[in-house]
């Protein structure tokens, strides 16, 4: 059809390849490449967003800044806390979940869409539901808490430190387990049933079966799932801003909302960039590992 | 297998064990959705009445009908416009636009990342094989990052309070995961069928068109997916790209509503749900190739 025509030339197998990899590289270098290299030079910069082109070069400064600012410890330590027990709780009901979901029922698959819608649902669409079940005065959660007996006085979800840090990981937990019973369930559907039998002829029990056959067989996908959720977890800048703006007070604030509020209400976009570079050292530590597990699989797969 | 020594009704009783630990799970997990419908479908009235109800007593699209007709509710001739009761008059055109730049950035996404994947596993020249493990690398890049260089950018190319701002910023964080998808997805693709028709003369650009677009395209949704998720969700890159109320998309615009004196709960509920829809939509039809393509992507490589 297309390319038969006399007008177009005959293009070399070569020539093809390149001409399809190009605009790939045009965006990736355009729109990828050049601001990850704007990000690293503005952190030795000063630069004020108000006054473009009146950037002066000043070393490590900014860093100097960002380490002798207590607030960048203490983001950097609650974003420690957000990220591990987020993790660590997306891990265990994820699997727990995807162990449930694999159970071969009918309307399984119903099921099974249900409980990973939450991962596609907007996190501003999760911050307005949080902003509404979890009011303390008019919100369905404080009610229901109430009615059961839990709780006598209304929690303040939002506006204690301890609470707005459990809120936000509520909401982080809800959104991104999901992504968890993903790759767990893909998993599971990969191990042969056979062992299982041949398991249960040796009269293994559901724990034993689960701790020597499934646990191992799912060792290679929970460590790269650990290690993404983690990277990604310790740098999400919405779903704590637009729960909390990182209050109250400063105490959800994490890199990224340090970065951002460095750059956006202080005007310091060197500063904030230099917390951009930080973080980058970690995703690209977390990256090397995750690379690292990757083609350890690979490997082991030839 | 199951045993025959096994007694069908201890089978029975282990199954509806199941449903109900299933049933009990998803109605918590889907609580906070279908109480914001709930919520939205309630009269003003009935938004904070005590005990709570799940299931309004009267129905009432009070609340989506002040989204929509929202703007001659609140431009009434002869009254003057109050910014203090965020009102909801450019819901339209932030629904517009949300639709508008997550197709541009899908198309562009997908398209460049499919051409660029298929040269990448099928031609050899220097690079082809670290370029998709940069482009993995560039996944990892969160927005906050990204956000203000990427800003500038933007003001250099003068593409500031425009659309297409957001249209190549969503490109430039759904295109490096489409490519490491696509990439992916095409080496599972035998290369033998498309040697053999280029033995039997056909072109490169007609095997491309009839016989690999066909085979790649699970993989292509999975991408088309993935795409229109991070633009129909992103929030950061359009609080800082775009600065007139009437270009924003959904995400920034509805959190304007939380800018009156007085929240209106129901209209944010009717917002929620309305920004929810599409992708709920979206996942029914497609749901079976998320899954597929997410953990072929995600967990393989």
């Amino acid at each position: 059809m297309m390319a038969q025509g006399p007008r177009l030339p005959r293009l070399s197998d070569r020539q093809i390849g390149i001409l399809f990899v190009i605009p790939f590289l045009v965006t990736a270098v355009v729109f990828m490449g050049y601001p990850v290299v704007q990000a690293i030079r503005m952190a030795f910069y000063s630069v004020n967003p108000l006054r473009p082109g009146h950037d002066t070069f000043i070393g490590l400064d900014n860093f100097y800044t960002i380490f002798d600012d207590p607030l960048f410890w203490d983001s950097f330590h609650q974003a420690t806390v957000w990220t591990l027990s987020s993790i660590f709780l997306q891990t265990v009901i994820g699997v727990a979940l995807a162990l449930l979901l694999h159970v071969p029922l009918r309307g399984i698959s119903v099921f099974r869409g249900l409980l990973l819608f939450p991962y596609i649902v907007p996190t501003v669409v999760i911050a307005l539901i949080w902003q509404w079940m979890f009011n303390p005065e008019i919100g369905v959660v404080n009610y229901s808490l109430k009615s059961i007996g839990l709780i006598e006085e209304n929690i303040y979800w939002l506006s204690t430190p301890t609470m707005a840090m459990a809120s936000t990981v509520m909401l982080n937990v809800w959104k991104y387990t999901p992504f968890v019973i993903i790759c767990v369930l893909a998993k599971l559907q990969t191990i042969p049933l056979e062992l299982y039998d041949a398991a249960k002829v040796d009269g293994a029990g559901a724990w034993r079966r689960f701790a020597d056959i499934t646990l191992p067989q799912l060792k290679e996908v929970l460590i790269v799932v650990v290690v993404f959720r983690t990277i990604w977890t310790f740098n999400k800048f919405e779903e704590i801003y637009l729960l909390t703006k990182g209050g109250p007070g400063t105490s959800t604030f994490n890199l990224a909302i340090y970065s951002f509020e460095q750059s956006i209400a202080n005007l310091r976009m060197g500063v904030g960039a230099a917390t951009a570079v930080v973080m980058m050292v970690f995703l690209l530590l977390g990256s090397i590992l995750y690379l690292r597990v990757f083609r350890f699989a690979e490997e082991e797969e030839a | 297998m199951r045993s025959l020594l096994q007694s069908d009704l201890l089978d029975q009783v282990r199954k509806a064990g199941l449903y109900v630990v299933l049933l009990f799970v998803t109605f918590l997990i889907c609580f906070p959705l279908l109480w914001s419908l709930s919520t939205s479908l309630k009269p003003s009235t009935e938004i904070f009445a005590t005990p709570p109800t799940l299931f309004p007593s009267e129905y009432s699209l009070e609340q989506y009908k002040s989204l929509i007709y929202g703007k001659d509710m609140y431009f009434v001739p002869g009254t003057t416009y109050r910014p203090k009761t965020s009102p909801p008059q450019h819901f339209l055109s932030w629904f517009a636009n949300s639709i508008i730049v997550t197709f541009g950035s899908t198309l562009i996404s997908v398209v460049v990342s499919t051409l660029a994947a298929y040269s990448l596993t099928r031609f050899r020249y220097w690079g082809r094989r670290f370029i998709p493990y940069f482009s993995l690398l560039g996944y990892m890049v969160p927005s906050i990052i990204l956000v203000f260089p990427l800003f500038l950018v933007m003001v250099k190319l003068g593409l500031t309070n425009n659309l297409w701002s957001l249209v190549l910023g969503y490109v430039s964080i759904s295109l490096p995961f489409c490519m490491w998808l696509m990439w992916a997805f095409f080496r599972g693709i035998p290369i033998e069928l498309e040697e053999a028709a280029l033995i039997d003369g056909a072109s490169r650009f007609r095997v491309f068109y009839e016989i690999v677009l066909p085979m790649a395209a699970p993989g292509i949704i999975a991408a088309a997916i993935f795409s229109m998720i991070v633009a129909w969700n992103d929030y950061l890159f359009a609080r800082i790209f775009i600065n007139s109320i009437q270009k924003l998309p959904l995400t920034v615009g509805v959190m304007h509503f939380f800018e009156g004196v007085h929240v209106n709960w129901g209209l944010m509920m009717a917002s929620a749900v309305m920004m929810t829809l599409p992708l709920a939509f979206l996942f029914m039809v497609v749901q079976r190739h998320l899954v597929a393509g997410f953990g072929a992507g995600a967990v393989k490589g």
